[in-house]
Protein backbone atom coordinates (compact mmCIF):
# COMPACT_ATOMS: atom_id res chain seq x y z
CA UNK A 1 0.00 0.00 0.00
CA UNK A 2 2.73 2.46 1.19
CA UNK A 3 4.56 2.49 -2.09
CA UNK A 4 7.28 4.69 -2.60
CA UNK A 5 6.85 5.44 -5.72
CA UNK A 6 3.41 7.46 -6.78
CA UNK A 7 3.82 8.60 -10.08
CA UNK A 8 5.99 7.25 -13.14
CA UNK A 9 5.92 8.34 -16.56
CA UNK A 10 8.27 6.44 -19.27
CA UNK A 11 8.60 7.77 -22.61
CA UNK A 12 5.67 9.52 -22.47
CA UNK A 13 4.74 11.10 -26.27
CA UNK A 14 2.07 12.90 -27.28
CA UNK A 15 1.53 15.16 -30.34
CA UNK A 16 -1.28 17.17 -31.08
CA UNK A 17 -1.70 16.67 -35.37
CA UNK A 18 1.45 18.13 -36.60
CA UNK A 19 2.09 19.91 -33.11
CA UNK A 20 4.46 17.54 -31.07
CA UNK A 21 3.62 18.12 -27.20
CA UNK A 22 5.98 15.79 -25.82
CA UNK A 23 8.85 14.04 -26.51
CA UNK A 24 9.59 10.73 -24.93
CA UNK A 25 9.02 12.53 -21.71
CA UNK A 26 10.33 10.73 -18.40
CA UNK A 27 9.91 11.35 -14.89
CA UNK A 28 9.07 9.92 -11.49
CA UNK A 29 7.08 11.47 -8.44
CA UNK A 30 8.20 9.65 -5.05
CA UNK A 31 6.59 9.71 -2.10
CA UNK A 32 6.54 12.99 0.25
CA UNK A 33 8.22 14.93 -2.93
CA UNK A 34 7.23 18.16 -3.92
CA UNK A 35 8.57 18.54 -7.90
CA UNK A 36 8.19 21.08 -9.88
CA UNK A 37 7.24 21.39 -13.29
CA UNK A 38 9.30 24.06 -14.53
CA UNK A 39 8.84 25.72 -18.40
CA UNK A 40 8.15 28.77 -20.13
CA UNK A 41 4.34 28.21 -22.45
CA UNK A 42 3.96 26.01 -24.38
CA UNK A 43 6.50 23.80 -22.98
CA UNK A 44 4.15 20.91 -22.37
CA UNK A 45 3.43 21.36 -18.98
CA UNK A 46 -0.59 21.07 -19.18
CA UNK A 47 -0.05 18.63 -21.44
CA UNK A 48 1.99 16.33 -19.20
CA UNK A 49 -0.29 17.28 -16.00
CA UNK A 50 -3.80 16.27 -18.46
CA UNK A 51 -1.71 12.93 -19.55
CA UNK A 52 -1.03 12.25 -15.44
CA UNK A 53 -4.92 13.31 -14.79
CA UNK A 54 -6.33 10.75 -16.79
CA UNK A 55 -7.59 14.10 -18.93
CA UNK A 56 -5.78 12.88 -22.03
CA UNK A 57 -3.78 9.70 -23.10
CA UNK A 58 -0.52 9.57 -24.29
CA UNK A 59 0.41 8.27 -27.79
CA UNK A 60 3.01 5.98 -26.70
CA UNK A 61 4.49 5.05 -23.59
CA UNK A 62 3.76 4.07 -20.40
CA UNK A 63 1.96 6.22 -17.26
CA UNK A 64 1.25 4.80 -13.72
CA UNK A 65 -0.19 6.62 -10.84
CA UNK A 66 -0.66 4.33 -8.03
CA UNK A 67 0.82 1.32 -9.86
CA UNK A 68 -2.48 1.64 -12.18
CA UNK A 69 -3.71 3.98 -15.50
CA UNK A 70 -4.84 7.13 -14.13
CA UNK A 71 -8.37 6.41 -16.07
CA UNK A 72 -8.95 3.79 -13.38
CA UNK A 73 -11.42 6.07 -11.20
CA UNK A 74 -10.58 4.37 -7.74
CA UNK A 75 -6.97 5.65 -8.23
CA UNK A 76 -8.25 8.80 -8.21
CA UNK A 77 -9.55 8.88 -5.05
CA UNK A 78 -6.04 9.34 -4.08
CA UNK A 79 -5.17 12.65 -6.47
CA UNK A 80 -6.58 15.95 -5.80
CA UNK A 81 -6.69 18.30 -8.89
CA UNK A 82 -7.68 22.11 -9.58
CA UNK A 83 -10.28 23.05 -11.91
CA UNK A 84 -8.34 24.84 -14.61
CA UNK A 85 -10.21 27.99 -14.82
CA UNK A 86 -12.62 28.95 -12.54
CA UNK A 87 -15.95 27.57 -13.72
CA UNK A 88 -17.67 26.93 -10.61
CA UNK A 89 -21.28 25.70 -11.04
CA UNK A 90 -22.67 30.16 -10.16
CA UNK A 91 -25.47 29.56 -8.38
CA UNK A 92 -23.45 27.25 -5.39
CA UNK A 93 -22.05 28.44 -1.98
CA UNK A 94 -18.51 28.03 -1.32
CA UNK A 95 -18.86 25.46 1.67
CA UNK A 96 -21.21 23.76 -0.55
CA UNK A 97 -18.75 23.25 -3.89
CA UNK A 98 -15.64 22.36 -0.88
CA UNK A 99 -18.25 19.89 0.35
CA UNK A 100 -19.38 18.47 -2.61
CA UNK A 101 -15.88 17.96 -3.56
CA UNK A 102 -14.72 16.08 -0.26
CA UNK A 103 -17.64 13.77 -0.61
CA UNK A 104 -15.05 11.81 -3.39
CA UNK A 105 -12.59 11.15 -0.69
CA UNK A 106 -12.44 8.40 1.91
CA UNK A 107 -10.47 10.65 4.88
CA UNK A 108 -11.65 14.29 3.64
CA UNK A 109 -9.70 16.74 5.61
CA UNK A 110 -12.90 19.14 7.44
CA UNK A 111 -14.32 21.43 5.25
CA UNK A 112 -14.20 24.27 7.67
CA UNK A 113 -11.01 24.19 8.20
CA UNK A 114 -10.01 23.72 4.57
CA UNK A 115 -12.13 27.01 3.95
CA UNK A 116 -9.97 28.72 6.84
CA UNK A 117 -6.43 27.70 5.75
CA UNK A 118 -7.67 29.00 2.03
CA UNK A 119 -8.90 32.13 3.14
CA UNK A 120 -12.47 31.10 2.05
CA UNK A 121 -14.03 31.48 5.86
CA UNK A 122 -15.37 34.63 5.80
CA UNK A 123 -17.23 33.93 2.21
CA UNK A 124 -18.04 30.72 2.29
CA UNK A 125 -21.87 31.55 1.98
CA UNK A 126 -21.32 33.13 -0.94
CA UNK A 127 -22.39 32.13 -4.01
CA UNK A 128 -19.42 30.65 -6.20
CA UNK A 129 -20.79 33.62 -9.25
CA UNK A 130 -19.90 35.82 -7.10
CA UNK A 131 -16.16 35.41 -6.14
CA UNK A 132 -13.30 37.69 -7.60
CA UNK A 133 -10.60 36.16 -9.83
CA UNK A 134 -8.10 35.63 -6.39
CA UNK A 135 -11.08 34.27 -4.77
CA UNK A 136 -11.90 31.69 -7.09
CA UNK A 137 -8.65 30.67 -7.16
CA UNK A 138 -7.94 30.05 -3.49
CA UNK A 139 -11.52 28.06 -3.92
CA UNK A 140 -9.94 26.08 -6.78
CA UNK A 141 -7.00 25.28 -4.64
CA UNK A 142 -8.90 24.25 -1.95
CA UNK A 143 -10.47 21.84 -3.73
CA UNK A 144 -7.60 20.33 -4.84
CA UNK A 145 -6.59 19.99 -0.98
CA UNK A 146 -9.98 19.29 0.58
CA UNK A 147 -9.55 15.52 -0.31
CA UNK A 148 -6.44 15.02 2.03
CA UNK A 149 -5.00 12.51 -0.73
CA UNK A 150 -1.69 11.42 -1.11
CA UNK A 151 -0.84 13.03 -4.53
CA UNK A 152 -2.00 16.97 -5.42
CA UNK A 153 -1.71 18.21 -9.01
CA UNK A 154 -1.23 22.06 -9.18
CA UNK A 155 -1.53 23.49 -12.81
CA UNK A 156 0.27 27.24 -12.05
CA UNK A 157 -0.95 27.45 -8.36
CA UNK A 158 -0.04 30.94 -7.91
CA UNK A 159 -1.05 32.81 -11.15
CA UNK A 160 -3.72 34.59 -10.15
CA UNK A 161 -2.81 34.94 -6.30
CA UNK A 162 -1.90 38.02 -4.80
CA UNK A 163 1.61 38.44 -2.35
CA UNK A 164 -0.51 37.50 1.19
CA UNK A 165 -2.36 34.54 -0.62
CA UNK A 166 0.78 32.70 -2.55
CA UNK A 167 2.54 33.39 0.56
CA UNK A 168 -0.12 31.39 2.91
CA UNK A 169 0.21 28.54 -0.56
CA UNK A 170 3.49 28.26 -0.32
CA UNK A 171 3.24 27.49 3.37
CA UNK A 172 0.73 25.48 2.82
CA UNK A 173 2.78 23.42 0.28
CA UNK A 174 5.67 23.17 2.79
CA UNK A 175 4.07 21.98 5.86
CA UNK A 176 1.90 18.77 3.78
CA UNK A 177 4.47 16.09 4.76
CA UNK A 178 2.60 12.96 6.03
CA UNK A 179 3.43 10.85 3.31
CA UNK A 180 2.18 13.42 0.42
CA UNK A 181 3.17 14.51 -2.54
CA UNK A 182 3.12 17.29 -5.09
CA UNK A 183 3.29 17.89 -8.70
CA UNK A 184 2.89 21.38 -10.11
CA UNK A 185 3.57 23.62 -12.93
CA UNK A 186 5.12 27.11 -12.90
CA UNK A 187 6.84 29.61 -15.01
CA UNK A 188 8.57 31.36 -12.80
CA UNK A 189 12.63 29.87 -11.53
CA UNK A 190 11.95 31.54 -8.02
CA UNK A 191 8.61 29.75 -7.31
CA UNK A 192 10.21 26.19 -8.58
CA UNK A 193 13.51 26.82 -6.27
CA UNK A 194 11.56 27.99 -3.04
CA UNK A 195 9.28 25.25 -2.99
CA UNK A 196 9.88 22.00 -5.02
CA UNK A 197 12.74 19.19 -3.55
CA UNK A 198 12.89 18.79 -6.77
CA UNK A 199 12.77 20.21 -10.45
CA UNK A 200 11.71 19.03 -13.71
CA UNK A 201 12.75 21.63 -16.55
CA UNK A 202 10.89 20.89 -19.76
CA UNK A 203 10.94 22.96 -22.70
CA UNK A 204 10.27 22.04 -26.25
CA UNK A 205 8.12 18.71 -25.14
CA UNK A 206 11.41 17.46 -23.72
CA UNK A 207 13.20 17.01 -20.27
CA UNK A 208 15.77 19.10 -19.89
CA UNK A 209 16.92 18.76 -16.57
CA UNK A 210 15.81 16.18 -13.35
CA UNK A 211 17.69 16.98 -10.26
CA UNK A 212 17.30 19.30 -7.16
CA UNK A 213 16.89 22.50 -6.80
CA UNK A 214 20.81 22.99 -6.05
CA UNK A 215 22.01 21.18 -8.63
CA UNK A 216 19.78 23.24 -10.83
CA UNK A 217 21.32 26.10 -9.07
CA UNK A 218 24.76 25.20 -9.92
CA UNK A 219 24.56 24.60 -13.51
CA UNK A 220 22.31 28.00 -13.90
CA UNK A 221 23.49 29.96 -11.14
CA UNK A 222 25.35 32.50 -12.26
CA UNK A 223 24.48 36.45 -12.17
CA UNK A 224 24.19 39.19 -14.69
CA UNK A 225 25.81 41.95 -13.93
CA UNK A 226 24.47 45.52 -15.47
CA UNK A 227 25.67 48.97 -15.28
CA UNK A 228 26.55 52.03 -17.11
CA UNK A 229 30.01 52.37 -18.34
CA UNK A 230 32.06 55.00 -20.15
CA UNK A 231 31.21 53.51 -23.33
CA UNK A 232 26.96 53.08 -22.65
CA UNK A 233 25.43 50.21 -20.93
CA UNK A 234 27.58 46.66 -20.26
CA UNK A 235 25.72 43.88 -19.53
CA UNK A 236 28.06 40.41 -18.77
CA UNK A 237 26.71 37.11 -17.48
CA UNK A 238 29.62 35.86 -14.69
CA UNK A 239 29.31 32.73 -12.25
CA UNK A 240 30.57 34.78 -9.22
CA UNK A 241 29.25 38.56 -9.17
CA UNK A 242 30.40 39.17 -5.81
CA UNK A 243 34.33 38.72 -7.46
CA UNK A 244 33.24 40.42 -10.46
CA UNK A 245 32.28 43.40 -8.69
CA UNK A 246 34.93 43.73 -6.30
CA UNK A 247 37.70 43.40 -9.57
CA UNK A 248 35.74 46.05 -10.78
CA UNK A 249 36.15 48.71 -8.15
CA UNK A 250 39.90 47.34 -7.70
CA UNK A 251 40.49 48.09 -11.33
CA UNK A 252 39.00 51.27 -10.96
CA UNK A 253 36.46 50.92 -13.39
CA UNK A 254 33.72 53.49 -13.94
CA UNK A 255 29.93 53.11 -13.32
CA UNK A 256 27.07 53.66 -12.52
CA UNK A 257 23.55 51.69 -12.28
CA UNK A 258 24.98 49.20 -11.48
CA UNK A 259 22.54 46.06 -11.20
CA UNK A 260 22.77 42.18 -10.15
CA UNK A 261 20.24 40.06 -11.25
CA UNK A 262 19.40 36.65 -11.72
CA UNK A 263 19.53 34.86 -15.03
CA UNK A 264 15.92 34.64 -16.63
CA UNK A 265 14.62 31.44 -17.21
CA UNK A 266 15.30 32.20 -20.71
CA UNK A 267 18.94 32.80 -19.46
CA UNK A 268 18.31 29.63 -17.42
CA UNK A 269 17.29 27.61 -20.60
CA UNK A 270 19.90 28.53 -22.73
CA UNK A 271 22.77 26.85 -20.28
CA UNK A 272 20.63 24.01 -20.05
CA UNK A 273 20.12 23.50 -23.51
CA UNK A 274 24.05 24.36 -24.31
CA UNK A 275 23.21 27.93 -26.17
CA UNK A 276 20.35 29.90 -28.29
CA UNK A 277 18.27 27.52 -30.39
CA UNK B 1 -16.49 5.67 -1.84
CA UNK B 2 -19.89 4.35 -2.33
CA UNK B 3 -22.07 5.12 -5.46
CA UNK B 4 -24.99 6.52 -3.59
CA UNK B 5 -22.75 8.65 -1.17
CA UNK B 6 -21.69 10.42 -4.78
CA UNK B 7 -24.98 10.10 -6.99
CA UNK B 8 -26.66 12.27 -4.13
CA UNK B 9 -23.53 14.34 -4.36
CA UNK B 10 -23.59 14.86 -8.05
CA UNK B 11 -27.54 15.04 -8.25
CA UNK B 12 -27.67 18.07 -4.80
CA UNK B 13 -25.12 19.90 -6.96
CA UNK B 14 -27.56 19.62 -10.12
CA UNK B 15 -30.59 20.21 -8.56
CA UNK B 16 -29.63 22.85 -6.47
CA UNK B 17 -27.41 25.06 -9.31
CA UNK B 18 -31.22 25.08 -11.57
CA UNK B 19 -33.49 25.38 -8.73
CA UNK B 20 -31.04 28.87 -7.46
CA UNK B 21 -31.78 30.01 -11.29
CA UNK B 22 -35.58 31.95 -11.56
CA UNK B 23 -34.70 31.99 -15.06
CA UNK B 24 -34.54 28.22 -15.39
CA UNK B 25 -37.27 26.97 -13.21
CA UNK B 26 -40.03 29.48 -14.10
CA UNK B 27 -40.31 28.73 -17.35
CA UNK B 28 -39.34 25.14 -16.89
CA UNK B 29 -42.04 24.56 -14.60
CA UNK B 30 -44.60 26.74 -15.22
CA UNK B 31 -45.08 27.10 -18.81
CA UNK B 32 -46.16 23.84 -19.56
CA UNK B 33 -48.97 24.65 -17.06
CA UNK B 34 -49.83 28.15 -18.76
CA UNK B 35 -50.08 26.53 -21.85
CA UNK B 36 -52.62 23.91 -20.47
CA UNK B 37 -54.60 27.06 -18.96
CA UNK B 38 -54.37 29.18 -22.35
CA UNK B 39 -55.47 26.40 -24.73
CA UNK B 40 -57.38 23.76 -22.94
CA UNK B 41 -58.56 24.99 -20.33
CA UNK B 42 -62.11 26.30 -21.82
CA UNK B 43 -62.67 22.85 -23.62
CA UNK B 44 -61.20 21.04 -20.29
CA UNK B 45 -63.95 22.68 -18.19
CA UNK B 46 -66.80 21.06 -20.32
CA UNK B 47 -66.27 17.38 -19.08
CA UNK B 48 -64.44 14.80 -16.96
CA UNK B 49 -63.13 12.89 -20.02
CA UNK B 50 -62.25 15.78 -21.88
CA UNK B 51 -59.65 17.09 -18.59
CA UNK B 52 -58.76 13.60 -18.10
CA UNK B 53 -57.55 13.79 -22.04
CA UNK B 54 -55.69 16.78 -22.15
CA UNK B 55 -54.54 16.84 -18.55
CA UNK B 56 -52.19 13.94 -20.00
CA UNK B 57 -51.65 15.23 -22.87
CA UNK B 58 -49.88 18.25 -20.60
CA UNK B 59 -48.41 15.62 -18.43
CA UNK B 60 -46.67 14.13 -21.67
CA UNK B 61 -45.57 17.83 -22.76
CA UNK B 62 -43.98 18.58 -19.34
CA UNK B 63 -41.83 15.51 -19.37
CA UNK B 64 -40.56 15.84 -22.81
CA UNK B 65 -39.46 19.94 -22.21
CA UNK B 66 -37.37 18.74 -18.88
CA UNK B 67 -36.30 16.06 -21.03
CA UNK B 68 -35.10 17.71 -23.49
CA UNK B 69 -33.45 20.86 -21.69
CA UNK B 70 -32.10 18.90 -19.15
CA UNK B 71 -30.30 16.48 -21.20
CA UNK B 72 -30.07 18.56 -24.64
CA UNK B 73 -29.35 21.87 -23.66
CA UNK B 74 -27.96 21.30 -20.24
CA UNK B 75 -24.92 18.32 -22.10
CA UNK B 76 -24.27 20.99 -25.08
CA UNK B 77 -23.35 23.72 -22.25
CA UNK B 78 -21.67 21.93 -20.11
CA UNK B 79 -19.28 19.28 -21.88
CA UNK B 80 -16.80 22.26 -23.02
CA UNK B 81 -16.66 23.69 -19.68
CA UNK B 82 -13.36 23.49 -17.46
CA UNK B 83 -15.28 22.10 -14.36
CA UNK B 84 -16.39 19.05 -16.67
CA UNK B 85 -12.68 18.64 -16.54
CA UNK B 86 -11.99 18.66 -13.51
CA UNK B 87 -15.07 16.75 -12.61
CA UNK B 88 -13.41 14.10 -14.44
CA UNK B 89 -10.25 14.14 -12.39
CA UNK B 90 -12.56 12.98 -9.40
CA UNK B 91 -13.42 9.74 -8.35
CA UNK B 92 -16.60 9.15 -9.61
CA UNK B 93 -18.14 6.82 -12.45
CA UNK B 94 -19.97 7.96 -15.68
CA UNK B 95 -22.70 5.85 -14.64
CA UNK B 96 -22.83 7.88 -10.93
CA UNK B 97 -23.04 11.12 -13.54
CA UNK B 98 -25.26 10.01 -15.71
CA UNK B 99 -27.71 8.56 -13.34
CA UNK B 100 -27.41 12.00 -11.05
CA UNK B 101 -28.31 13.85 -14.47
CA UNK B 102 -31.61 11.27 -14.97
CA UNK B 103 -32.80 11.93 -10.85
CA UNK B 104 -32.31 15.81 -11.27
CA UNK B 105 -34.68 15.42 -14.60
CA UNK B 106 -36.85 13.30 -12.70
CA UNK B 107 -37.11 15.79 -10.11
CA UNK B 108 -37.81 18.35 -12.22
CA UNK B 109 -40.21 16.53 -14.45
CA UNK B 110 -42.49 15.29 -11.76
CA UNK B 111 -42.61 19.28 -10.49
CA UNK B 112 -43.71 20.22 -13.62
CA UNK B 113 -46.44 17.81 -13.98
CA UNK B 114 -47.48 18.26 -10.83
CA UNK B 115 -48.15 21.71 -11.02
CA UNK B 116 -50.33 21.04 -14.97
CA UNK B 117 -52.37 18.46 -12.60
CA UNK B 118 -52.77 20.67 -9.88
CA UNK B 119 -54.17 23.11 -12.42
CA UNK B 120 -56.63 20.84 -13.70
CA UNK B 121 -57.78 19.98 -10.65
CA UNK B 122 -58.70 23.21 -9.49
CA UNK B 123 -60.34 24.43 -12.65
CA UNK B 124 -61.90 21.06 -14.38
CA UNK B 125 -63.67 17.73 -13.73
CA UNK B 126 -60.53 16.19 -13.91
CA UNK B 127 -61.37 12.49 -12.28
CA UNK B 128 -58.97 9.61 -12.43
CA UNK B 129 -58.87 7.00 -9.74
CA UNK B 130 -55.93 6.47 -6.99
CA UNK B 131 -54.97 3.46 -9.32
CA UNK B 132 -55.34 5.43 -12.67
CA UNK B 133 -52.56 7.97 -11.19
CA UNK B 134 -50.11 5.18 -10.28
CA UNK B 135 -50.34 3.91 -13.86
CA UNK B 136 -49.72 7.62 -15.30
CA UNK B 137 -46.87 7.54 -12.82
CA UNK B 138 -45.52 4.43 -14.27
CA UNK B 139 -45.89 5.23 -17.76
CA UNK B 140 -45.18 8.82 -17.63
CA UNK B 141 -41.32 7.70 -16.50
CA UNK B 142 -40.86 4.27 -18.58
CA UNK B 143 -42.54 6.88 -21.60
CA UNK B 144 -39.74 9.69 -20.77
CA UNK B 145 -36.74 6.83 -21.51
CA UNK B 146 -36.86 7.45 -25.04
CA UNK B 147 -36.94 11.57 -24.53
CA UNK B 148 -34.07 11.22 -22.32
CA UNK B 149 -31.95 9.55 -25.25
CA UNK B 150 -33.04 12.46 -27.47
CA UNK B 151 -31.87 15.08 -25.14
CA UNK B 152 -28.42 13.13 -24.63
CA UNK B 153 -28.08 13.03 -28.31
CA UNK B 154 -29.28 17.19 -28.71
CA UNK B 155 -26.46 17.28 -26.36
CA UNK B 156 -23.84 15.54 -28.01
CA UNK B 157 -24.50 16.81 -31.32
CA UNK B 158 -24.92 20.48 -31.16
CA UNK B 159 -23.14 23.36 -30.66
CA UNK B 160 -23.80 25.28 -26.87
CA UNK B 161 -25.25 28.13 -29.06
CA UNK B 162 -27.30 25.69 -31.36
CA UNK B 163 -28.84 23.61 -28.35
CA UNK B 164 -31.32 26.11 -27.03
CA UNK B 165 -32.94 27.16 -30.28
CA UNK B 166 -32.64 23.38 -31.95
CA UNK B 167 -34.68 21.65 -28.63
CA UNK B 168 -37.24 24.30 -28.37
CA UNK B 169 -37.31 24.09 -31.88
CA UNK B 170 -37.60 20.35 -31.56
CA UNK B 171 -40.08 20.85 -28.36
CA UNK B 172 -42.43 22.50 -29.99
CA UNK B 173 -42.97 20.91 -33.30
CA UNK B 174 -42.65 17.53 -31.63
CA UNK B 175 -45.70 18.74 -28.76
CA UNK B 176 -47.66 20.08 -31.74
CA UNK B 177 -47.60 17.46 -34.28
CA UNK B 178 -47.49 15.28 -31.38
CA UNK B 179 -51.61 16.40 -30.56
CA UNK B 180 -50.07 17.64 -27.31
CA UNK B 181 -51.87 20.58 -27.45
CA UNK B 182 -55.23 19.69 -29.41
CA UNK B 183 -57.30 16.55 -30.27
CA UNK B 184 -55.16 14.47 -32.82
CA UNK B 185 -58.66 14.50 -34.60
CA UNK B 186 -58.13 18.31 -35.00
CA UNK B 187 -54.86 18.94 -36.55
CA UNK B 188 -54.07 19.60 -40.21
CA UNK B 189 -55.18 16.31 -42.54
CA UNK B 190 -51.02 15.98 -43.37
CA UNK B 191 -50.03 16.23 -39.87
CA UNK B 192 -52.59 13.67 -38.19
CA UNK B 193 -50.72 11.49 -41.33
CA UNK B 194 -47.59 11.56 -39.53
CA UNK B 195 -49.03 11.99 -36.14
CA UNK B 196 -48.95 8.39 -35.29
CA UNK B 197 -45.42 7.96 -36.20
CA UNK B 198 -44.13 10.86 -33.80
CA UNK B 199 -42.44 10.49 -30.14
CA UNK B 200 -44.72 12.42 -28.67
CA UNK B 201 -47.79 11.07 -30.28
CA UNK B 202 -46.45 7.86 -28.95
CA UNK B 203 -45.75 9.00 -25.51
CA UNK B 204 -49.18 10.53 -25.07
CA UNK B 205 -51.32 7.35 -26.65
CA UNK B 206 -49.57 5.25 -23.65
CA UNK B 207 -50.91 7.89 -21.05
CA UNK B 208 -54.21 7.92 -22.82
CA UNK B 209 -54.38 3.76 -22.32
CA UNK B 210 -54.50 4.67 -18.54
CA UNK B 211 -58.43 6.40 -19.82
CA UNK B 212 -59.10 2.84 -22.13
CA UNK B 213 -58.21 4.01 -25.08
CA UNK B 214 -56.49 1.94 -27.71
CA UNK B 215 -53.24 2.05 -29.04
CA UNK B 216 -51.50 1.45 -26.18
CA UNK B 217 -49.52 -1.29 -26.92
CA UNK B 218 -48.59 0.03 -30.43
CA UNK B 219 -47.39 3.18 -28.90
CA UNK B 220 -45.34 1.67 -26.46
CA UNK B 221 -43.39 -0.71 -29.05
CA UNK B 222 -43.18 2.48 -31.10
CA UNK B 223 -41.23 4.26 -28.48
CA UNK B 224 -38.70 1.12 -27.57
CA UNK B 225 -37.75 1.68 -31.09
CA UNK B 226 -36.68 5.49 -30.41
CA UNK B 227 -35.38 4.49 -27.26
CA UNK B 228 -32.90 2.58 -28.93
CA UNK B 229 -32.13 4.25 -32.15
CA UNK B 230 -31.34 7.69 -29.72
CA UNK B 231 -29.57 5.16 -27.64
CA UNK B 232 -27.31 4.60 -30.57
CA UNK B 233 -27.22 8.24 -31.63
CA UNK B 234 -26.80 9.41 -28.22
CA UNK B 235 -23.58 6.59 -27.54
CA UNK B 236 -21.79 7.67 -30.84
CA UNK B 237 -22.34 11.57 -30.05
CA UNK B 238 -20.46 10.71 -26.32
CA UNK B 239 -17.69 8.61 -27.70
CA UNK B 240 -17.36 11.12 -30.62
CA UNK B 241 -17.16 14.32 -27.71
CA UNK B 242 -14.89 12.02 -25.63
CA UNK B 243 -12.91 11.85 -28.39
CA UNK B 244 -11.78 15.23 -29.67
CA UNK B 245 -11.59 16.54 -25.92
CA UNK B 246 -10.27 14.19 -24.02
CA UNK B 247 -7.85 11.80 -26.65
Amino acid sequence: MMESTILTCENVTKSYGDVCALQSLSFAVGRDEIVALLGPNGAGKTTALEIVLGLRSADSGRVKLFGSSPRNVAVRRRLGATPQESSFPEMLRVDEIVTFAAAHYTHPADVGETLQRFGLAEMSKRRAGTLSGGESRRLALALAFVGDPELIVLDEPTSGLDVESRRRLWELVRDLGGGRSILFTTHYLEEAQALATRILVVDGGRLLFDGAPQLLRERVGGRRVQYIGSNGPVSIATADADAYVRSMVRDGVAFSDLEIARPSLEEAFLTLTGGPR
Amino acid sequence: MNSLTLLRAHTRVAFLDLLRWPGYVVPTVAFPAMFFALFDLPFARRSAAVADFTTLAFIVFSIVGVALYQFGVAIAQERGRPWERYLRTLAVSTTVRFSSRIVTAVLFGTMTALVVALVARAFTPLDLSFAQWLCVLLYALAGGVPFVLIGISIGYWTSPRAAVPFATAVNLLLAYAGGLWMPPSDLPEFVQRISPYLPTRQFADLLWSVLGNPGGGRAAAGLAIYAVAFAVIAAIGYRRDERTRYA
